[in-house]
């Protein structure tokens, strides 16, 4: 037997090359945040960033529930790919900074696959910007700023909401002939009220509304009394609110209270079902926008709700409403091309859901759905409703007014859009 | 021009009467004990819970044995309301008074992460109890719905709450002043050895005072509850003005407490009508000038080092 006989520097040269070697196949030059093999039994990790706390806290926990009732549905049938699936969620606490620091670590230290969940529109920014530097795929669920999908976009992220333009799109023009051209215009001075506003302003004025006033509301704000007094001082004859969470129950409730909610027409960008459940139908005041209800007409709809009763019992909100909607969509459309594409690396999702179509019998809605490949918005059918004077039961708000079809209201908003490049965005696949 | 600016002087002498309502309890309370009561918005929020589950069927508590109550008219309802929502937020008080006794004579510090402390708990217990949903507190028909004020509505509600926070301002200022129990409650503000020493247990002294002061911030809770609705979050809603109130008031000052309370109602109004964007930090304005020309508030007592 012979031994071979090393010295310490050729030990230490071979050691130092061997590290660089390594170092350089791991760490570069090339754009790639953890190759691992493509083949893995470890189940397939999803990050979910949805708001307990803060403004959106309830509007948060209705998409965690639809997020994680699609999640459940593919594990009972087996996964994905033969994967579990398993989801890991922290507070995004309705507040940007939260948002950035929760997908920082979902991203470095959860080494999950994908991200999905937003309520507010900053929050939602903040989260994108992290995923795209990684190349994260992200789901941005609820939050419907015409800039999610607009000068805010971003390759690696999808936006499965109407957008604030849709909605004003589908009100504007019905709102200026039934109620007249005088309107008054009220909303949250932040980003997702600022837009909605702009998108509302050059909607009404092109169909030849005028703008009285416009009035920047504080986020907090509790007392609504000064406004409404000053709103009845300008006597508009439409007032178009972009008022969003507990911010606009408080309105809704000192409009009520003051018995404003005739007179004059208000048109509420859109409703949320969290911000009305348990509150009647005289809290869905004015016209509204709103993506899906419990109530529509087609096939689906009632298994649908079936499913969310069986799974929720417990749950105050009993029916599931727009939220829990987007957020069940949503993950079942990314848990499904996942499936399709048999892997997750983050380029082949992306490619697969770019110019996707889903099939308004798959997606319980009037129309079918595009995901525009050029601002990644999800172009979907957008329903108008009012308060329902007639209800079938105790969950029945909403009076459905019309539907429109994605191609009549397409936010031009997306057209601002620029999304990175495939090159430009790194390769992401956590195996 | 004046014209258009009388609705909104009005609006914001009623808000500030709200103010005041809120400032109530806390002011009691550190004025009394020199606790700084963190947990007044937690008191607050589960004032508006009791009143919920006395005024609406939905109010979390949908137990069959509730309904021959809640077939009773909304009056007696509401009045029930009134007095369990504060009653609640009053036990709970003195619990909260039972465990801040280990902090007297300590660094205030102890107390004040005490009363946050309780104030989170508080929180979630609410959370645990009801969810994060919202709830409506119902009010009778007499008190709901628009007033006709010129040609402008305004919500006879606030001209309600606005009158039952007078007539509660009154009555403890006449309960403090007129009272034997308020000449005592004083007295401990002013010295609490001397109290002990005249023979007054002052550890029930503290508890009762406390319990009472979180039962303004109940009664406050009701009173808000139909204007700003009901969530668990409610409260930090109504402790940041209470706080600005009592040390703009000056602090242990009653009327000082008051007229604060109007001063923000009338700027928050006011600026809220005409500068929109300003109309959350138009209390803090108020608060930085009038602290900075007047350290210890509108009427505030004196120190040692300013005499």
């Amino acid at each position: 037997m012979s031994r071979v006989k090393q010295s310490r520097r050729g030990f230490l040269k071979t050691a130092l090359g061997s590290g660089v070697a390594g170092g350089a196949a791991l760490f570069g030059p090339w754009k790639h945040n953890r190759v691992y093999a493509a083949a893995s039994d470890k189940p397939i990790k999803i990050g979910l960033t949805h708001d307990a706390s803060g403004q959106f806290a309830n509007s948060g926990q209705a998409e965690k529930r639809g997020t994680e009732m699609a999640i459940a549905e593919f594990n009972e049938k087996g996964g994905v790919l033969g994967r579990k699936i398993e989801s890991v969620w922290m507070d995004t606490e309705t507040n940007p900074q939260t948002g950035t620091r929760v997908a920082e670590r979902m991203i470095t230290r959860e080494n999950v696959h994908f991200l999905a969940g937003a309520i507010q529109s900053g929050t939602a920014n903040a989260i994108s910007q992290v995923a795209q530097k990684y190349g994260c795929v992200y789901f941005n669920t609820n939050s419907s700023s015409p800039t999610e999908s607009g000068k805010n976009c971003h390759r690696v992220k999808f936006v499965w909401d109407g957008s604030g333009e849709n909605f004003s799109l589908a009100a504007a023009r019905n709102a200026i002939s039934t109620f007249g051209k005088n309107w008054f215009l009220v909303y949250n001075d932040y980003v997702w009220g600022q837009n909605t506003n702009d998108a509302t302003k050059k909607v009404a004025a092109k169909f030849g509304a005028n703008i009285m006033d416009e009035v920047a509301i504080p986020v907090g704000t509790r007392d609504w009394s000064s406004v409404l007094l000053k709103i009845q001082q300008a006597k508009p004859d439409v007032v178009a609110a972009a008022v969003g969470g507990d911010d606009f129950k408080v309105m809704r409730q000192q409009v009520s209270d003051m018995g404003l909610d005739r007179k004059p027409a208000w048109i509420n960008n859109q409703q949320d079902w969290p911000d009305v459940f348990g509150l009647g139908a005289d809290a869905a005041f004015g016209v509204f926008g709103t993506t899906w209800y419990h109530y529509l007409d087609l096939p689906g709809v009632s298994d649908f709700v079936k499913a969310y009763q069986e799974r929720y019992p417990v749950t105050r909100i009993s029916v599931p409403g727009n939220v829990t909607y987007n957020g069940y969509i949503a993950m079942r459309e990314l848990l499904r091309v996942v499936e399709e594409v048999g892997s997750t690396d983050n380029m082949k999702i992306i490619k697969a859901l770019e110019g996707r179509t889903m099939s308004a019998a798959d997606r319980m809605q009037h129309f079918d759905a595009v995901i525009d490949p050029a601002s990644h918005h999800v172009q979907q059918t957008i329903y108008l409703a009012e308060g329902n004077a007639a209800p079938k039961d105790d969950t029945d708000y909403f009076k459905i007014l019309s539907w429109s079809d994605p191609d009549a209201i397409r936010a031009s908003a997306d057209d601002s859009c620029s999304l990175e490049s495939y090159e430009a965005t790194p390769s992401y696949d956590q195996g | 021009m004046f014209y258009d600016l009388i609705p909104h002087l009005i609006n914001g002498v009623a808000l500030g009467l709200l103010f005041a309502l809120l400032a109530l309890g806390f002011m009691l309370i550190i004025g009394v004990m020199e606790v700084i009561n963190l947990a007044h918005g937690a008191l607050f929020t589960l004032g508006a819970y009791g009143a919920v589950v006395m005024m609406a069927p939905d109010g979390g508590f949908p137990y069959e044995f509730m309904q021959p109550y809640y077939d009773l008219p909304a009056i007696p309802r509401y009045v029930i309301a009134l007095i369990v929502g504060p009653l609640l937020a009053g036990v709970v008080g003195m619990g909260l008074e039972v465990c801040l006794r280990r902090t007297y004579g300590a660094d205030p510090l102890y107390g004040l992460l005490l009363t946050f402390g309780a104030a989170l708990v508080i929180e979630e217990v609410i959370r645990g109890i009801w969810g994060s949903s919202e709830y409506y507190l119902p009010t009778p028909k007499e008190i709901s719905g628009g007033f006709i004020f010129g040609d402008l509505i305004y919500s006879t509600y606030r001209i309600y709450a606005a009158i039952f926070a007078s007539v509660m301002i009154g009555m403890l200022w006449l309960f403090l002043n007129k009272t034997p129990y308020g000449a005592v409650i004083k007295a401990g503000a002013h010295d609490s050895e001397m109290v002990r020493a005249l023979g007054y247990n002052l550890k029930v002294l503290r508890l009762l005072v406390f319990g009472f002061g979180a039962a303004l911030a109940g009664v406050a809770g009701v009173i808000m509850a139909p204007i700003w609705g009901v969530r668990p979050v409610v409260g930090v809603d109504a402790v940041i003005p209470a706080f600005v109130v009592i040390v703009l008031g000056g602090v242990g000052s009653f009327w000082g407490a008051v007229s604060a309370g109007l001063m923000v109602g009338i700027v928050v109004a006011l600026t809220a009508a005409f500068l929109t964007d300003w109309s959350l930090l138009s209390m803090y304005l108020l608060l930085l000038l009038v602290v900075t020309f007047r350290s210890r508030g509108l009427a505030g007592k004196a120190s040692v080092l300013e005499a």
